[in-house]
């Protein structure tokens, strides 16, 4: 189409988007979603999505290989007990799992991950399932491998999946989760690797109409961990809780990108990313995209990140996306902060008899309790405050020397709740 | 019996205009089961000198000493003061998310104790004490201090004073904020804590009011960082009749009446 020079429409310089915002892309025009990697270019960090990610570190995940047998996974009760008849497991081939797949992968590292892993490890919840089904994750050796894990709840189940990953491994894995219409369905993910291992890949996540999905990631050990999260909604009135904790010692990098698309009327969103960091060179990036489409009317939408940086030399990067394409919406809110302990909280335990190294561990509890208490799993709420009480013990026991107020960490408290209406 | 004894105490702050001198050799004794009444204009210093005694980072100090029954306060970090039997009831206490009343309190007290309280007794006190200071038991579930109001942190001040039984209790500006029954409450549970305990009393105030709840026995002027005055409880009066005019620089003034 020619434009004609009577009528000078204005338009959107693609080098310079800012300049001309309403003709600037959805994000759901951009991104690329496919099954073949050869669709997406080689992560680098000029990339928007590999920004805060040292490629360099997991570059062995760019490339497709054939998955070892490191890394074994076996479905059970969180308890012990047999497999109730409401659950079926079984090993699919990826053509033919009779359930539908969530999405496309969303980068390349999900692609080369859906290439490389033999089948799929589907767990289909047909009906109510009180105690928690408990994927064992372990790893047992650094040949690369992958894994396809597809959990479905059938429509008005309720039910709850822990993802267990413990031992060594490098591995790249995908995570579908459906919970189907009206059902209320838990996916708590738990990273637990030894200091030696790699964990990359995504969660691809759907939520039926009326139905309740409350999907939690909890990183506490590996050299990197890098999760993306995408959910959107499958019918209106559906709700979605993206719960997400994290440790982060000397030296390593674990990065959560949670992705919340509204698609349908009436949803919710929250998204709840909390952490700790302790220790040189320790680094954390929680990005969280939110977006609102024009088919999303009643939308309600949070997100929330907080940072707490406990020694010198470690950073946390935080940053919330916000992308409103409907007026009519409830709420759009966000809030991200990094912060270090806060030395009147300290000083006022301390003057109370309390020493600073007890008084900082009851600040860190009290930081992590409500959150982990949210994710709602009683057998491993335990475990997992135990394990950042571990963390926190090795990160105290170091020499303290974080009570330099240098601003190695930006103190960027930064709390906006946004109603947005445009 | 117990002696807190300050000598020559010289304390200052960094501020953006460089280091601040506040404290300018405070000397004061205070022994067990007597209550001292610190009083001062604005800006005297009085609540540098609680902060200072208490350990507050902020606040260097520059010389002097401060003897608890000998033993150098200076030389310890604030926890050390507190298991000493230092208490600091602060004006403006500070909020911890997350950290339950109970858990921080019974964590407060196994280490001025030494060891924890046994689970029954503990409940038992804890609920009593919280009782006679009026306070809602779901107090003890809630955050500490997190969205308390003015007069219930400052119960929750009292209460720890008296489940830690110091033995000397520095009072920061304890009745501001408070109306005249929160302030009898407060006055209450600290002259409570005093008799069941014997214990000294510190107690930093601008206005006189407070006094006719807590009875001083010394009353001490302060200014410009230093006791410029010391008498009995009839000074107070003197105080009240005349304000600070006369300890300020010539041409300010300053009411000591609430």
């Amino acid at each position: 189409m020619t434009s004609s020079p009577e009528i000078a429409m204005p338009a959107a310089d693609p080098k310079d988007p800012y300049a001309m915002p309403a003709l600037m892309p959805s994000s759901a025009d951009r991104a690329i979603r496919s099954f073949d990697y050869a669709d997406f270019d080689i992560p680098t960090r000029k990339q928007e999505d590999f920004r805060y990610t040292p490629v360099e570190r997991v570059e062995e995940f760019f490339q497709p290989f054939a998955s070892s047998d490191d890394v074994t996974a076996t479905v059970g009760m969180i308890d012990g007990s047999a497999l109730p008849d409401t659950v079926t497991v079984r090993t699919a081939s990826k053509e033919e799992t009779g359930v539908p797949a969530v999405g496309e992968p969303a980068d390349r590292i999900e692609a080369i991950e859906w290439a490389a892993a033999p089948s799929e490890l589907v767990i289909d919840i047909r009906a109510d399932t009180p105690t928690p089904v408990l994927v064992d994750v372990s790893g047992h050796g650094l040949d690369l491998a992958a894994l396809h894990i597809v959990i479905v709840a059938r429509p008005h189940v309720r039910a709850d999946v822990v993802i267990e990953h413990t031992g060594s491994a490098r591995l790249a894995e995908g995570v579908e989760v459906t919970a189907m219409q009206g059902s209320e369905l838990s996916v708590t993910s738990v990273q637990e690797w030894n200091d030696d291992s790699k964990h990359v890949g995504g969660h691809r996540l759907r939520i039926g109409a009326e139905a309740t999905l409350r999907h939690s990631v909890v990183t506490l050990g590996g050299d990197v961990v890098r999760l993306r999260m995408d959910q959107d909604f499958d019918g209106p009135h559906a709700k979605s809780d993206m719960l997400g904790i994290y440790f982060v010692g000397a030296g390593k990098h674990y990065e959560h990108r949670t992705m919340v698309v509204h698609n349908h009327p009436e949803c919710m969103s929250r998204v709840i990313y909390k952490g700790a960091l302790s220790g040189e060179h320790a680094h954390s990036t929680w990005v969280g995209n939110a977006l609102i489409e024009p088919t999303a009317p009643g939308t309600d939408s949070y997100e929330l990140n907080r940072n707490l940086v406990l020694t010198k030399g470690a950073i946390a990067d935080s940053e919330p996306n916000l992308e409103i394409e409907n007026g009519n919406i409830v709420g759009a809110g966000h809030a991200s902060s990094v912060g270090r302990f806060d030395e009147e909280q300290l000083f006022y335990m301390e003057s109370r008899g309390v020493p600073e190294r007890q008084a900082r561990k009851l600040v860190v509890h009290g930081f992590f309790k409500e959150l982990v208490d949210q994710v709602g799993i009683p057998q491993i709420d335990d475990r997992i405050m135990a394990t950042l009480d571990a963390r926190l013990d090795e990160s105290v026991a170091a020499p303290i020397a974080e009570k330099a107020d240098d601003g190695t960490a930006n103190n960027n408290e930064n709390y906006a709740h946004n109603q947005e209406e445009n | 019996m117990s002696t807190l004894e300050i000598k020559d105490l010289r304390a200052s702050v960094e501020t953006k205009e460089g280091r601040k001198q506040i404290l300018n050799g405070v000397n004061l004794t205070i022994e067990s089961n007597t209550t001292h009444a610190i009083m001062g204009p604005n800006g005297s210093g009085k609540s540098t000198l609680a902060y200072t005694l208490a350990g507050h980072p902020k606040y260097q100090v520059d010389g002097g000493e401060v003897l608890l029954d000998g033993q150098n306060l200076l030389e310890m970090t604030p926890d050390e003061r507190a298991r000493a039997g230092l208490f600091l009831a602060m004006q403006y206490p500070v909020e911890v998310p997350g950290v339950s009343m109970t858990n921080f309190l019974r964590t407060a007290v196994t280490a001025v104790q030494g060891k924890a309280p046994s689970i029954r007794t503990w409940t038992k006190e804890l609920s009593e004490a919280m009782e006679r200071l009026r306070m809602d038991p779901k107090f003890a579930q809630r955050s500490v201090n997190e969205g308390f109001s003015g007069g219930e942190k400052k119960r929750a001040e009292v209460l720890q004073l008296e489940l830690l039984r110091p033995k000397f209790a520095i009072l920061d500006e304890t009745d501001s904020g408070l109306d005249v029954d929160a302030l009898r409450i407060v006055s209450e549970g600290v002259n409570r804590a005093k008799e069941n305990t014997g214990m000294g009393i510190m107690m930093v105030t601008h206005y006189t009011r407070i006094l006719k709840y807590i009875k001083p026995d010394v009353v001490h002027v302060f200014a410009h960082g230093q006791v410029v005055e010391t008498g009995g409880p009839e000074l107070a009066d003197v105080l009240e009749e005349e304000g600070y005019d006369k300890y300020l620089p010539e041409g300010t003034t300053e009411s000591a009446l609430a």
